[in-house]
């Protein structure tokens, strides 16, 4: 009898609910469970949360204090390890004519494993941890104002106001002018894709023609979709980089490991929509005006510095290789991609559209940027989240306009051609990763240490691990 | 029993060298380019070559040369080389910049000791890069004889085909090797070795001002460059101004591009350390035959 009346008590909250839209605060949901959840579920899950200002700015201030007394503490980690480096080195001058083989093989690893711990650990407070903080913060900022934009979205579709925004004439794309001179950019981006290429920037491109047919085939879908008046030209990377970038003129990158961690043809689509605004949208071209073409290729950003020359003997670069941190995504110039707060708004928006009007679903965007945010952690996606930062008002950007455009039925997930594509791409992972195992190396490791010991993380694990301090509440 | 010993060994040692013992054949692989003047000669064929060992006739093969192969940019990065540093910048950028794609790059900087800069990569960007955030150079001394030594003694460790390009000016200050063994160590590797001669105004518009000394250096290091690509069938460059870097650095990469194998069978006497390689590159024309410049190392050291 008390299980009946819970189960119709429950049944009628669950009813009400979604009709009342008003804050019933779930119980069963702390604030930071709820941030656990993905960027989608929370579009879902924020109406009913409920929680007040003051618990929200609490949390919020929680976060901010978390995450800098986690890097603190990984910047302590560094130094740490780097004085006892520097102990270690010493003991090696002092002690080398004494030493026996046994005594100098555990002195050896014990400095190749400092060396990569204080790698990490700086790694992960420079990079890693604000990345990973970044994407919490944004949030906490959809559970606290999604509802009331949510009751903004909806009045403005009650009342047809929607059709006013900024690129609201859907039915129109490809016809439209997003921003005029599209044609200009041509040059500059053949200019700089041949520079690039000179200076070595390029990655390998794949030659595997399954894959190579599969992904034009899409990209020039979603082009011809699209507000593109210039011919797409698309060029698959073979690296293990997760990301895709755009150059001004129509050049599209896309690179193997995007391939790799795209679970459906939607969240591949969406990525390769967003670029392809980037290029209708002109960015690269607006900020590219303010630099030269030295500064364009290059960005003196401090995660090259980190990762190219790795500090100590170049090892950081042995140790960056191995975990695929390295890449494009890291070096190239912000302002030849076109990445400002501003811009990916845009390019968020207008993605969105051209993957809807190519008739494939465009939540396949924000699920890849969910995907991006849990399960490749914050170490494999640092080259993705550099070149797409997570905020807040990107996510409702995408959100809002994938609930303003007109109703379509059968919009594509996925299809067995994209299947077809992960199995062909199978072979030239392989075939990527053995030749990996073949460079040859001068650093000569020293073989057979034991694992280093800390700091406790893997690639692909939460950033909870590291810092459970923003487990706990306020 | 003692006495036995020291009368067997004597024995051995007494033998006169003809009945010395001569190892079994071993195939050795070699890399070579053929010129005619300044043209580079592609296409021989194995009638085209002759090759004796020690004076003695060997047979021999060409095969396809490996691939990839693993170029080492050994630079030096010291205080001196404020003097040179437009060389040094110049042919570094040119060369990443003419380099194909599809090698295995690394970048070896030295000036007290060797540091690897950058490991080997596909990515060329990476060796400008990592040039350029080695900051000021921290050391007067340029140990070069050190540098060579202990890179060959690197890439012996690693097989395949290796290819150094030292860019720097030769000069070696306090070395803990000697010329001599900085040039036997290049004699047991494979790695053809190319000197990039820096420190063009030195020998161009401000050699007048040179004493006796700082010339004497200048040759000493120019012989030293010359040696290591005469040792290992490279090439040493001396340009006599900074524009002529990105045209010598095309010519190396060219000449890596058209580098024959050739693999003989080598019968190594072992009672010298030092096995002479000769090899001559012809074409018959109308009944006479053309002689081409080879280069080629001009032989092998048993370590
Ligand atoms: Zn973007």
């Amino acid at each position: 009898m008390p299980y009946q009346c819970l189960a119709i008590l429950l049944s009628l909250l669950l009813a009400v609910q979604p009709v009342a839209g008003l804050a019933s605060t779930r119980p069963d949901l702390t604030l930071t469970q709820a941030l656990g959840k993905s960027y989608e579920e929370l579009f879902d899950l924020a109406p009913g949360l409920g929680f007040t200002q003051s618990h929200i700015d609490a949390h919020r201030k929680h976060l901010e204090r978390a995450r800098d007394t986690c890097i603190d503490e990984y910047k302590d980690a560094a130094k740490s390890y780097n004085r006892q480096l520097r102990d270690a080195q010493a003991e090696l001058r002092r002690r080398t004519a004494r030493l026996n083989d046994e005594e100098r093989h555990e002195l050896h690893c014990r400095i190749q494993n400092l060396r990569k711990m204080e790698q990490q650990a700086e790694l992960l407070a420079n990079h890693a941890i604000p990345t990973a903080f970044d994407n919490k913060l944004a949030k906490l900022e959809l559970v606290e104002k999604w509802p009331a934009e949510l009751r903004k979205i909806e009045a403005e579709i009650a009342a047809e106001k929607h059709y006013e925004r900024r690129y609201g004439d859907v039915r129109d794309i490809g016809l439209r002018n997003i921003r005029s001179g599209q044609q200009d950019d041509i040059k500059r981006g053949h200019e700089a894709v041949q520079q690039m290429k000179m200076m070595g920037m390029m990655p390998p491109e794949m030659d595997n023609p399954a894959v190579v047919q599969y992904v034009n085939d899409l990209s020039q879908k979603i082009a011809a979709a699209s507000d593109l008046q210039v011919p797409l030209q698309v060029t698959i990377l073979n690296s293990k980089e997760i990301n895709a970038f755009a150059l001004p003129g129509g050049y599209i990158f896309i690179q193997r490991g995007l391939l790799e961690a795209a679970e459906t043809e939607a969240q591949l689509a969406g990525v390769i929509a967003h670029e392809i605004a980037h290029m209708t949208g002109r960015h690269g071209h607006r900020l590219m005006r303010r630099a030269t073409i030295a500064g364009i290729l290059y960005q003196a950003a401090q995660i090259a510095a980190l990762i190219f020359t790795g500090g100590v003997a170049g090892i950081g670069t042995y140790y960056a290789l191995q975990y695929g941190f390295y890449g494009l995504g890291l070096v190239l110039s912000l302002d030849l991609l076109g990445v400002s707060r501003d811009f990916e708004r845009e390019a968020d928006q207008l993605g969105v559209q051209y993957a809807w009007n190519a008739g494939i679903d465009p939540r396949g965007f924000t699920e890849f940027f969910s995907l991006m945010a849990s399960r490749f952690g914050y170490v494999a996606g640092l080259s993705w989240f550099r070149t797409h930062p997570p905020f807040y008002d990107r996510m409702v950007e995408s959100q809002r306009e994938m609930m303003f455009l007109p109703p379509k039925d059968s919009l594509v997930r996925t299809t067995t051609a994209f299947e077809e594509m992960k199995r062909a791409l199978e072979d030239v992972t392989k075939k990527a990763e053995a030749d990996e195992k073949q460079r040859p190396s001068l650093l000569s490791p020293v073989e057979d240490c034991p694992e280093p010991d800390l700091p406790r993380y893997k690639p692909g694990d939460p950033i909870e691990n590291l810092c459970p301090a923003i487990l706990e509440a306020p | 029993m003692i006495r036995i010993l020291i009368w067997i060994l004597l024995a051995i040692l007494l033998l006169p060298t003809p009945l010395m013992p001569i190892e079994p054949l071993v195939e050795r692989s070699v890399y070579l380019t053929v010129e005619d003047g300044d043209r580079l000669i592609g296409g021989l064929t194995e009638e085209n070559f002759r090759v004796s060992e020690n004076g003695e006739s060997r047979d021999f093969r060409l095969e396809e040369p490996e691939l990839p192969v693993m170029i080492t940019l050994l630079v030096e990065h010291s205080r001196m080389a404020a003097w040179y540093w437009d060389d040094i910048t110049q042919s570094l950028s040119s060369f990443v910049r003419s380099a194909p794609d599809g090698h295995w790059y690394s970048l070896v900087t030295y000036a007290q000791t060797i540091e690897v800069a950058s490991d080997f990569t596909r990515n060329r960007a990476e060796i400008l890069d990592a040039w350029n955030r080695l900051g000021q150079p921290m050391w007067r001394e340029v140990n070069t004889y050190d540098a060579i030594y202990e890179t060959a003694e690197k890439l012996q460790l690693i097989g395949g085909r290796h290819v150094v390009v030292l860019i720097g000016s030769g000069i070696d200050t306090f070395s803990r090797r000697t010329l001599g063994e900085a040039q036997r160590k290049v004699e047991a590797t494979g790695a053809t070795i190319f000197g990039i001669g820096a420190g063009s105004a030195l020998r161009g518009r401000l050699e007048m001002y040179l004493g006796t000394n700082a010339r004497m250096e200048l040759l000493r290091a120019q012989a030293f460059l010359q040696m290591l690509a005469d040792k290992t069938g490279g090439q040493a460059f001396f340009p006599r101004f900074v524009t002529a870097f990105p045209n010598v650095m095309r010519s190396v990469l060219l000449m890596v591009g058209h580098q024959y194998r050739l693999i003989y069978d080598s019968q190594p006497r072992l009672d010298r350390p030092f096995q002479v390689l000769e090899v001559e590159a012809f074409v018959i024309e109308d009944d006479r035959r053309k002689d081409f410049t080879v280069r080629v190392r001009d032989g092998w050291r048993e370590e």
